[in-house]
């Protein structure tokens, strides 16, 4: 018996989402479900793993397995899910508070321990979930949140620079505007072979309507790109204004995988403790 | 009554071996242990060091008995000082009497004053000089051949002794030594050991309580493990490592505690049984991950090697001062599972269980061993392999409406993993609804509540839930690592016709109330000893209403282990 | 999407297939919006989007019907011919807001529904293929039904100011 191709609709959970109608993460879960479509992956082997903020609501969207962990930890789970579980196809998903923040530890590992998943960012520069707050990719001078009323003063992150130093092997940036765009980078993020990093600029509606100005700021990356050269890629990263859509870098290192491998007893092991 | 119990049993012989850090006390001590293994007896070795890599003061101290030995003694028999530099910093932890012997070298100097004021008897073997007319030759192994002579061991244990302990540095490492030893040995003295070598036994394990805690996280089918390095678990994490690999799971060393408890959960919600190691301060990082296991009934079994508290503390001694955190420690209502191990060998039950019930009732079991378990050497009789019929209830062919969190009859919700088509469900920390939809609702909230509080009040734990030892109407409560030596205490009444009785609670939440006060109440005298200050059990116990008005505490917090005598002055009224 | 990009379509099937996830897009656009504009208890601009999901389903519908016993090809979903970052009446997003009124929904209706049609107009204009053109100029037909309903129903509206919220966006975790 063939099973009937799924459609992208079908990877979707029928929960309605509480995200703010125009928000960005719309087009996100659209075009992840498209991706996974036209990957053919079977629902049951996928297992999308989350942190805490409106982005991190994904998993409970879609029909799959999902895990809807702590703040910043989301990461963490999905890296001990797959060292148990390599036979699963395994999706991270968060903003940029739960990523840069207080996950920022768990985000320089996963990039240097370049398990299997695909990290998906969803990048709105700002705490949507507690009222709109400064994140660590909000500009030092936006000055709109009551906790930091003259702006942070802090030169804000840049997630693809600090990915690439860490030693991620594919660094992509997509806009939720463009989600045809968007589902091809999310095909070759799953596809990747190693951890992969995707920043999505996701407008936020509430607390960030300038970000609606992103329409006229993001561009294509230089058609040079991708390159696999880290070099050229942190030159690459540096002088550009952040809003460049495609992928930046991408190279194969030696993925991290647990080896499994079977030939003990325990009681085998104990006899060590013999005299 | 006396009140040296431990001379009084007279069935066991302490030695301690004391020297600057790098002179080769601690190599000694493991050797006697071996030694006295291989002679048949029982023993247990436990270390004391400054927190540098070396340098400092460094001692081990040896117990050996035909009997299992659960802790160390009131005094020590013998003192074998290798050199007597920065010995001072620990006097306190070598209490020696007018019976004791000390074993010294005139080179070294004199016996410091603060070890000889109780009178114990001195003797010289000039260690360096012998040593020096060897190639290779080191003093601690001609002390180690004296201490040999002096505990009655054969040349021939003590040989098995030294390739046990140095074997894997080779052939010539090994004949130099036990050269050494021999000439130590052959010097003019004679054994002051009254004990009957019971004769080597083909059962005996040598191990530590990290090793033992490994092999009851292994035997309760553990097969991943994330975590951090930190003293004094470390240890556990490094046997495990390999023996995971073997046994088709991994260990994955992680960046932080946060990460650690964060892994496990993802591997276990994979189906994996899985487990992290810590100590206090990696054990308050946690925190916030064990509710998220707990709501999201994803079982974990978290080994907390206790050290003394709070914040760094004392990383290198023992303390039981982690009670409260593992109580209290997560916010909202969190019921869980709090277990401690009673001795180096019930460390390997103890786990066992708790990674099984954790798995069982879909939940976090928070296991409280301690330093002086974890790293401390023993040799016990073999722990025998225990099959308990506790497994993760797994719904592999869910049908049409699968709810993760159905409320079922035992209130544990048969579980899908990922890969299982039509059980597919996103677990959450947020509260959840049958179905595992977040929900704020009240009901939902209630019910699920009383779910993860019934699936362990109602859980019938059996007789494992604490050792009970002796009757009367005297009653020592204890938990853990101090249990070892309350018992010698009840050991020593007992035999002097003195009744009383031992509670040494192995599972302390959820508390066995009823079992617990059914026990208690024909009891006119209790005491609550325990190794911290406040007297954390002393106050959970009355905080659930099972202790008499009148009950006691003593509480002694690290680094100091608690003695049989200080606990024979607090039962007879002292301090 | 700008009057000079060309789109050229060969064939029934391949026109079909676009015409699709056009339609398919967009009642899962509008069906979205009608459901957080009932999250967000907007509901008589919720029924407004639901309305037109119901729509772009039976236009769905209709395309299915044609392609039934044709063989498709599949397109990659970055590989469809419209020159817009998404379907062209699936966007827009970021315009609405939980506050909207039923005007400013017409709004973003139309602009996607005029985009709609024009992409179907650009097909007509630059297929090679008569049969295409045939099917195109029909679904323009449609999609200019479409348009001139959308505006009747504009018109009838008055143009509410956004009102004040009165309870204030509130975050759940």
């Amino acid at each position: 018996m063939t099973v009937p191709a799924l459609k992208a609709k079908d990877y979707k959970s029928g929960i309605k989402a509480v995200w703010c109608p125009g928000c960005g993460h719309f087009a996100v879960l659209s075009a992840l479900t498209k991706a996974m479509a036209h990957l053919g992956l079977v629902k049951e082997q996928v297992a999308v793993v989350s942190g805490i903020g409106c982005s991190s609501r994904l998993p409970a969207y879609i029909d799959t397995y999902g895990f809807h962990g702590i703040h910043g930890r989301a990461l963490a789970a999905a890296s001990g899910l797959k060292a148990a579980r390599p036979d699963l196809t395994v999706i991270v998903a968060g903003g940029d508070g739960d990523g840069f923040s207080i996950g920022g530890n768990h985000f320089l590992h996963a990039c240097r321990r370049n398990m299997n998943m695909a990290y998906i960012v969803m990048d709105n520069e700002v705490y949507g979930m507690t009222k709109g707050q400064a994140s660590p990719t909000t500009l030092p001078d936006w000055s709109n949140s009551k906790m930091t009323p003259h702006g942070t003063g802090i030169p804000s992150f840049n997630p693809a620079a600090i990915a690439l130093a860490a030693g991620a092997g594919f660094i992509a940036r997509g806009y939720s505007g463009e989600p045809s765009e968007l589902t091809r980078l999310l095909v070759e993020a799953i596809e990747h072979p190693g951890f992969a990093f995707l920043q999505v600029l996701s407008g936020c509606v509430t607390y960030r309507p300038d970000q609606k100005q992103w329409k006229e700021e993001v561009h294509s990356a230089d058609s040079d790109l991708p390159t696999d050269d880290p070099v050229k890629a942190a030159q690459m990263i540096q002088a550009g204004d952040g809003k460049a859509t495609g992928i930046i870098y991408a190279k194969r290192f030696p993925v991290w995988q647990p080896e499994n491998r079977t030939d003990a007893e325990i009681n085998e092991i104990e006899k060590e403790f013999l005299l | 009554m006396s009140d040296r119990p431990s001379e009084a049993i007279s069935k066991s012989y302490s030695v301690a071996i004391t020297g600057s850090g790098g002179s080769g006390a601690v190599t000694t001590g493991r050797i006697l242990l071996e030694a006295a293994a291989q002679c048949g007896f029982q023993g247990l070795m436990t270390r004391s060091a400054g927190p540098q890599i070396r340098g400092g003061e460094s001692a081990a101290m040896v117990r050996f008995s035909p009997d299992p030995v659960e802790c160390m003694g009131d005094e020590y028999d013998l003192l074998v000082g290798l050199d007597w530099r920065n010995v001072e910093r620990f006097a306190d932890e070598l209490p020696l009497s007018d019976k004791s012997l000390i074993l010294s070298d005139p080179a070294a100097g004199e016996v410091p004053a603060v070890l000889r004021s109780n009178g114990a008897e001195i003797l010289e073997v000039q260690f360096k000089k012998f040593a020096s007319g060897l190639p290779g030759g080191r003093l601690n192994m001609v002390a180690l051949g004296a201490a040999t002579r002096i505990c009655g061991f054969t040349l021939e244990a003590m040989e098995a002794g030294i390739r046990a302990v140095l074997g894997g540095k080779g052939e010539e490492v090994v004949e130099t030594a036990i050269q050494a030893v021999r000439l130590g040995f052959n010097h003019d003295h004679r054994p002051r050991i009254t004990l009957n070598a019971p004769g080597k036994s083909d059962d005996h394990w040598s191990i530590t309580g990290n090793q033992a805690c490994g092999v009851g996280a292994l035997r309760g089918g553990t097969r991943f493990v994330a975590a951090y390095p930190i003293t004094p678990a470390s240890e556990m994490l490094e046997w495990m490592a390999p023996k995971l690999e073997k046994l088709g799971g991994s260990l994955l060393q992680a960046e932080d505690e946060l990460a650690s408890i964060n892994m496990i959960i993802g591997a276990s919600f994979g189906g994996v049984p899985s487990l992290t190691a810590t100590s206090g301060p990696g054990l308050s990082l946690m925190v916030e991950g064990l509710g998220l296991a707990l709501v999201s009934e994803t079982p974990v079994t978290v080994v907390n090697v206790m050290r003394g508290g709070p914040s760094t503390g004392i990383p290198t001694k023992s303390e039981q001062s982690d009670l409260n955190i593992a109580l209290y420690g997560l916010h909202g209502d969190a019921p869980h599972l709090v277990f401690a191990p009673l001795s180096i060998r019930d460390c390997v039950f103890t786990t066992q269980w708790a990674v099984q019930l954790a798995e069982h009732l879909q939940t976090v079991a928070i296991v409280l061993s301690d330093q002086s378990l974890g790293q401390s050497q023993a040799i016990i009789e073999a722990p025998p392999a225990r099959e308990l019929p506790l497994a993760r209830k797994v719904e592999s062919e869910p049908g049409g409406d699968y709810q993760r969190y159905a409320i079922t009859s035992d209130n544990v919700s048969p579980m899908t993993l990922p890969g299982t088509a039509a059980g597919m469900y996103t677990a959450d920390g947020l509260e959840h609804n049958p179905h595992g939809t977040p929900s704020s609702m009240a009901v939902d909230h209630r019910s699920q509540l009383t779910k993860r509080l019934q699936k362990l009040e109602d859980f019938d734990f059996g007789d494992d839930w604490a050792e009970v030892q002796g009757e009367g109407r005297r009653c020592i409560v204890t938990w853990g690592s101090t249990a070892g030596v309350v018992n010698e205490v009840a050991t020593w009444l007992q035999a002097q016709g003195s009744a009383i009785r031992i509670i040494s609670l192995r599972l302390l939440a959820p508390l066995q109330r009823d079992r617990l006060m059914d026990l208690l109440s024909d009891s006119d005298k209790v005491l609550v000893v325990e190794q911290n200050h406040d007297g954390q059990l002393f106050h959970y116990l009355h905080s659930q209403g099972v202790l008499p008005a009148n009950a006691e505490s003593l509480a002694q917090p690290g680094p100091l282990p608690l003695r049989p005598g200080r606990i024979i002055r607090a039962l007879s009224g002292g301090n | 999407m700008s009057k000079d990009d060309i789109v050229r379509i060969e064939s029934v099937e391949e026109f079909l297939v676009h015409a699709m996830e056009l339609e398919e897009a967009s009642y899962e656009h509008y069906d979205e919006l009608a459901d957080t504009m009932e999250v967000h208890n907007n509901l008589q601009v919720a029924e407004l989007f639901r309305k037109l999901a119901n729509y772009s389903r039976l236009h769905a519908e209709e395309v299915h019907q044609r392609a039934a016993n044709l063989d498709l090809p599949k397109i990659t979903p970055w590989d469809f011919k419209w020159k817009c970052p998404s379907t062209p009446e699936a966007f827009c997003m970021d315009e609405a807001d939980y506050m909207m009124s039923s005007a400013k929904a017409m709004e973003i209706a139309l602009f996607n529904e005029i985009r709609g049609r024009d992409f179907y107009q650009q097909v007509a204009d630059n297929s090679p293929s008569e049969a295409v053109k045939k099917l195109a100029l029909e679904m323009v037909e449609e999609e200019n039904w479409h348009v001139e309903m959308l505006r009747e129903w504009q018109a009838s509206m008055q143009d509410e100011q956004p009102q004040e919220d009165l309870d204030p966006p509130n975050m759940p975790e």
